[in-house]
């Protein structure tokens, strides 16, 4: 049982300024009027700047930031509420693995562990070659099909051995 | 007893029931039309009148809910539909979002309708991709087809629906912080008063509905209040669609009448008992008290399950067999809640990880007798008004029940005897779903 | 209005009063963190949850508004045992600081644990970590020390509702929860350190505070910022004739809970002692290669009136510049030295150029400073004549200049202006700092900040505020009026005072703007001299409630 450490990951920062390009500018533009406020806009935005950069870096924060009137550190402590926005570079193909109840009493655990194993990578860990970056969350509303992961954008559920190694095959042939 | 024929989920397995157009030719819509038949009191009536009850967890019946909304306040009435699924256990929005989102979409406009809403929002938790696609898709094909917009079944009524995306967080279906997140900020529950329906999102009158909730509504209209009180039982009317998962053979979503014995939805629905005897099973959720073999002959409704000391919650129904050790299940619900955790009030964000890690010293094989006490006594400082919300509740809940019900277990792992399961090893409790980097620091002492 | 009672204790409150504010008025204690009267609520921290007679579960008081008929309870056994759990939960991940605490002394951690907390502790596992995140600077005045947070935000409101900076934030969530700032977004704002200020424990401290004093050997006066014509009331905390900080006192029609950090930390300034004994140039006539000596008082008080009193028989020209930062007393004094003791001795106050005027929020709206200095005001009530150039070229060059230098020594800054002044055949200063103006003098008395005497300013909103002295002057320093008296004293009548209030008093009499207020009647908030409430001390009037949006 180890102890309560907070290492925080503030947004690291990638030194280059970003900004939208014209057809996220204009999905962000569109998003703004679906509120009365601007800044109900700031999950959205902060998707489009996920789709468009990889991940959302010190930068990004204080670009988002600009386009809706918010400071910075408001932007960051939005960013790490959620557990859904990199605030780093990830890999091609982000497994999330499913470790709570339901997948945990159908083996979620010793799917990590092998995951662990044939990655060589713990969980928050982007593997050398860039192909795979390992998660653990929690439940992901599969349970029927414990254990689940999610694979990018991908709800997967049953995964056994034989999955598990087609998953990678894959990851690793992007 | 005679077997009950599905209405939420009776479309499900049909791949084009996504679309509008197979929709509306299966009479999709139609109750639409026929709420707006009526005066929007009457709509809201009616939905009394059925006793629909919350399906989202609280169990709050839907139409005394509408009825809070002040429609005079010269503020605009918002909806929002809570599509943020994530208590473990739970997996019954996702099948209807993916596969028949249009019935969301027609309980949704049935709803604004009653309400006077003009603009409504469908928050769904970051991780259905799929989902949020599926919605956005169904969503175009409304405003096409005259279903949303300025004249809503061609009629005076107008509503406009947009899909905001939450990005994970379980603290997010708190409708208060569901709230929050919709408003573009950290998903921190609001303390109460004031109301949502008083002063919701956007400083507005705010109604939030489960997507089950919602997807009843059409029903409701289509075959009447009748029909809906007859199905269930009288504190617990309709059909409810029930999550079955763990140690079964066949887990799933079952749509059955409220109010189905637990035992029966075990062995008859879900095929009975995989790899073991039955144990111990939790009915609700992570929240829920757990029941033990002995208990499981209850009936699945709200109030039954609340007169056994559990709750019926999000009906999320999880089985465990005589394989798994109580310690360990323990030790992983209260890492959900660690992890979970908003942090900002004092009971839960200190009690949540401090419990957490006393249990994992437990299953270990560390820690003393007196820590089944201490860990009783967290439960019981993170409960009853401690909390701004209920999840300090919900964190206490299991703790409380898996050591008074599995005591033994708890103090076999203190003594440093054999674990009852085939157990899983936990994760280390330091462990975060966040990625990690350490910045620079700049000493004060330069 | 409606009647609650508060442990028994019963009060007339408007319905919909705080109950935090009613258990005030009721004198009753109720123990709390993120509460604070300026800031909006949030009721996180928990520790103000007390039993409403009618409600099963325990409320936070913050949170709950009064109603008539309401009962409320704080010393149950419910609502101690809700205290004492509270209470354990904030401290088992707080470090055991306290020997090295800043905060020690004025911790509310420390003063509700010892009140309310249970005494012991049940944590036998490791405290919470953040390395990287403890003892290091977050902006050019606090520190901050995120393993003592209790992540109350008030800092986080402060900064959002009050600086309208909004440069910390509560960042990750759960038992991983802190606050921070965006890298390279200091907190950096003009009143910054208020952030430290409402920080109930020691996880924001004033950097140049720390480590310097106890708190609890510190003697406190109130006092008034004179640092611009805001006149932010604060309190002067001091040891040993040392003033260690300046703190924001509590005026609700002034400057609310706050001061800006440039008043803030003159507080060094203050203790700055250049002229501690009266000096007189050796050579005659303004000869810039003499030396100065050290005299007696009472030398150099003779000395000054025999130059005076030779320039006043021979009709010669005298000025007495008389800077707006100078306090009410010494500016009546300075009048009527040139008016009654002098005969016809010119007086001129002066705005000195280069100070800017600060702002500071008063409950929800800026309360912008108009001048630099703290007694513009002050200076106009009592009819002098501001004068720009400060000496107006009109009778030739003064045979006589007596300038008192305010306690910010701005008079000093600008070298034209010595240049004009040094033209007097005898120059004769009273000042604290050396400069260039103290260099160029024939004649230097030591003066005592205002901080070492009692007075009044009037600031920029025509508020006539009361300072108190915080110690004895230093040394041989010695206040203003207390100089110009004995200057005074030498040419007749009317100048015995042997206080300032005495000088005030005086000053009252013969003001009519003032009508006659007596210094005592000045209470610790001030009285407003426009017209409609001149002569009556307004109420202060509370903070607004605010609610968490």
């Amino acid at each position: 049982m180890g102890a309560l450490v907070v290492n925080r990951s503030g947004s690291k920062a990638e030194g280059a300024r970003r900004e939208f390009s014209p057809a996220a500018r204009a999905r962000f533009d569109e998003t703004l009027k679906r509120y009365p406020t601007r800044q109900a806009a700031l999950l959205p935005a902060l998707w489009i700047a996920q789709e468009e950069f990889g991940w959302i870096s010190k930068e990004t924060v204080e670009y988002v930031a600009g386009l809706l009137n918010l400071t910075p550190a408001y932007v960051d402590g939005v960013v790490t509420f959620y557990t859904m926005y990199h605030r780093e570079p990830v890999g091609r193909t982000v497994l999330q693995v499913c470790s709570s109840i339901s997948c945990h009493l159908c083996g979620a655990q010793s799917l990590l562990l092998l995951i662990e194993k044939k990655l060589g990578i713990k969980p928050n860990e982007t593997t050398a070659d860039g192909a795979f970056t390992l998660q653990e969350v929690e439940c992901i509303a599969a349970c029927d099909g414990g254990p689940a992961l999610i694979r990018g954008e991908d709800i997967l559920l049953g995964i056994d051995e034989k999955k598990l190694d087609q998953i990678i095959a894959e990851g690793r042939g992007k | 007893m005679a077997k009950f024929e599905p209405i939420l989920t009776a479309q499900i397995s049909d791949p084009r029931q996504k679309s509008i157009d197979t929709y509306l030719k299966k009479g999709g819509y139609e109750g639409l039309k026929k709420a707006l038949s009526l005066n929007p009191d009457e709509v809201t009536a009616q939905v009394k009148a059925s006793g629909l009850r919350g399906r989202g967890g609280a169990g709050f019946p839907c139409g005394v809910k509408w009825g809070f909304v002040p429609k005079n306040t010269g503020n605009p009435i918002y909806l929002l539909c809570n599509a943020d699924e994530s208590e473990p256990g739970t997996f019954k929005d996702r099948l209807i979002i993916e596969n028949d989102p249009h019935q969301i979409i027609e309980g949704i406009a049935i709803a604004s309708y009653a309400l006077g809403v003009r603009t409504a929002y469908i928050y769904i938790r970051g991780e259905m991709y799929l989902g949020a696609k599926v919605l956005n898709a169904a969503i175009a094909e409304c405003y096409q087809k005259g279903i949303l917009g300025p004249r809503v079944h061609g009629s005076e009524f107008a509503l406009d629906l947009h899909v905001h995306r939450g990005a994970g967080a379980y603290i997010c279906g708190e409708e208060t912080a569901l709230i929050e997140s919709l408003e573009g900020k950290r998903g921190q529950p609001r303390i109460k008063p004031p109301f949502p329906a008083i002063k919701g999102v956007f400083g507005c009158p705010t109604v939030v509905n489960n997507v089950e909730t919602l997807a009843c509504l059409p029903h409701i209209f289509t075959r009447g209040v009748d029909w809906f009180t007859s199905i269930g039982v009288p504190k617990g009317t309709g059909p409810k669609l029930y999550c079955i998962s763990g140690h079964v053979n066949r887990p799933g979503v079952y749509e059955l009448p409220m109010g189905v014995n637990l035992k029966e939805l075990i062995d008859e629905h879900a095929g009975g008992m995989k790899g073991g005897k039955l144990k111990a099973v939790i009915p609700g959720g992570a929240s829920a008290p757990v029941l033990t073999a002995d208990e499981i002959d209850v009936a699945l409704d709200f109030d039954s399950l609340a007169a056994r000391g559990t709750m019926l919650g999000s009906a999320a129904v999880i089985v465990m067999n005589d394989t798994t050790c109580m310690v360990n299940t323990t030790v992983n619900l209260l890492k959900f809640f660690a992890h979970e955790s908003c942090g900002q009030c004092t009971p839960c964000r200190e009690g949540t990880p401090w419990s957490y890690r006393l249990l994992s010293r437990i299953e270990e094989g560390g820690g003393s007798l007196a820590d089944l006490d201490l860990l009783l006594g967290i439960a019981r400082n993170m409960s009853n008004g401690m909390t701004i919300c209920v999840f300090g509740d919900a964190a206490a809940a299991p703790i409380q029940s898996f050591i008074k019900k599995f005591r033994t277990e708890f103090e076999e792992h203190i003594a440093g005897r054999t674990c009852h399961g085939l157990v899983e090893p936990s994760p280390s409790p330091n462990h975060s779903a966040l990625p990690g980097s350490m910045p620079a620091a700049i000493s004060v002492r330069s | 209005m409606g009647k609650v009672t508060i442990d028994d204790i019963a009060i007339e409150v408007p319905d919909g009063t705080n109950l935090m504010e009613a258990a005030r008025k009721a004198g009753v204690e109720i123990p709390h963190f993120c509460y604070h009267p300026g800031l909006s609520v949030v009721a996180q921290c928990r520790m103000c949850l007390v039993d409403i007679t009618g409600i099963p579960k325990v409320q936070p008081a913050c949170n709950s508004f009064a109603k008539d008929g309401m009962i409320v309870n704080t010393q149950n056994e419910k609502v101690k045992e809700a205290q004492r759990a509270v209470m354990e939960f904030l401290l088992i991940n707080h470090p055991l600081d306290c020997p090295i605490c800043d905060q020690a002394g004025e911790c509310k951690l420390q003063d509700n644990s010892f009140g309310y907390g249970q005494g012991g502790s049940r944590y036998t596992i490791s405290k919470r970590q953040y390395p990287g995140f403890d003892r290091t600077a977050i902006g050019p005045h606090v520190v901050a020390d995120m393993t003592r947070c209790i992540q109350c935000t008030r800092c986080i409101r402060f900064c959002q509702e009050i600086s309208e900076t909004g440069e910390l934030s509560f960042q990750e969530r759960g038992g991983r929860t802190l606050v921070w700032t965006h890298e390279g977004r200091p907190l950096d704002n003009e009143m910054s350190a208020c952030a430290a200020d409402v920080c109930p424990v020691g996880a924001l401290t004033v950097k140049e505070f720390r480590f310097r004093a106890r708190v609890w050997y510190l003697e406190k006066a109130n006092s008034i910022c004179a640092g611009c014509d805001v006149g932010c009331n604060v309190t002067v905390e001091s040891k040993d004739k040392i003033a260690y900080r300046f703190l924001p006192r509590q005026n609700f029609s002034v400057n609310d809970h706050w001061m800006c950090d440039y008043g803030r930390f003159l507080v060094e300034d203050f203790n700055r002692r250049d002229v501690k004994a009266p000096r007189r140039r050796a050579t005659r006539d303004g000869d810039p290669a003499g030396s100065f000596e050290t005299i007696s008082f009472d030398a150099a008080i003779d000395a000054a009136a025999a130059s005076l009193l030779a320039a006043k028989e021979s009709k010669k020209r005298i000025v007495i510049v008389a800077p707006a930062s100078l306090p009410t007393e010494a500016l009546w004094l300075a009048k009527k030295l040139a008016v009654e003791a002098l005969g016809s001795a010119e007086i001129v106050t002066f705005i000195p150029k280069g100070e800017k005027p600060h702002r500071v929020k008063n409950q929800k709206t800026w309360a912008e400073g108009i001048e630099g200095v703290p007694n513009g005001a002050g200076a106009r009530l009592l009819g002098l004549a501001e004068s720009t150039n400060l000496l107006p070229e009109k009778g030739g060059n003064p045979e006589v200049v007596l300038v008192v230098d305010g306690d910010l020594a701005s008079l000093s800054q600008d070298p034209n202006l010595v240049k004009n002044l040094r033209k007097a055949r005898t120059l004769i200063v009273l000042a604290r700092l050396d400069s260039q103006l103290t260099a160029a003098a024939d004649l230097v008395f030591p003066l005592a900040p205002h901080t070492e005497s009692e007075g009044t300013f009037v600031n920029g909103r025509r508020r006539l505020q009361r300072f108190d002295r915080a110690f004895l002057p230093l040394d041989g320093n010695r206040p203003a009026w207390e100089l110009l008296s004995r200057i005074g004293r030498l040419f007749g009548e009317g100048f015995s005072f042997v206080t300032a209030a005495a000088v005030f008093e005086a000053m009252s009499a013969a003001v009519p703007s003032l009508g006659g207020i007596t210094f005592p009647s000045i209470g610790s908030e001030g009285i407003s001299l426009e017209p409609k409430t001149a002569g009556a001390a307004p109420d202060p009037k509370p903070a607004p409630e605010e609610k968490k949006n």
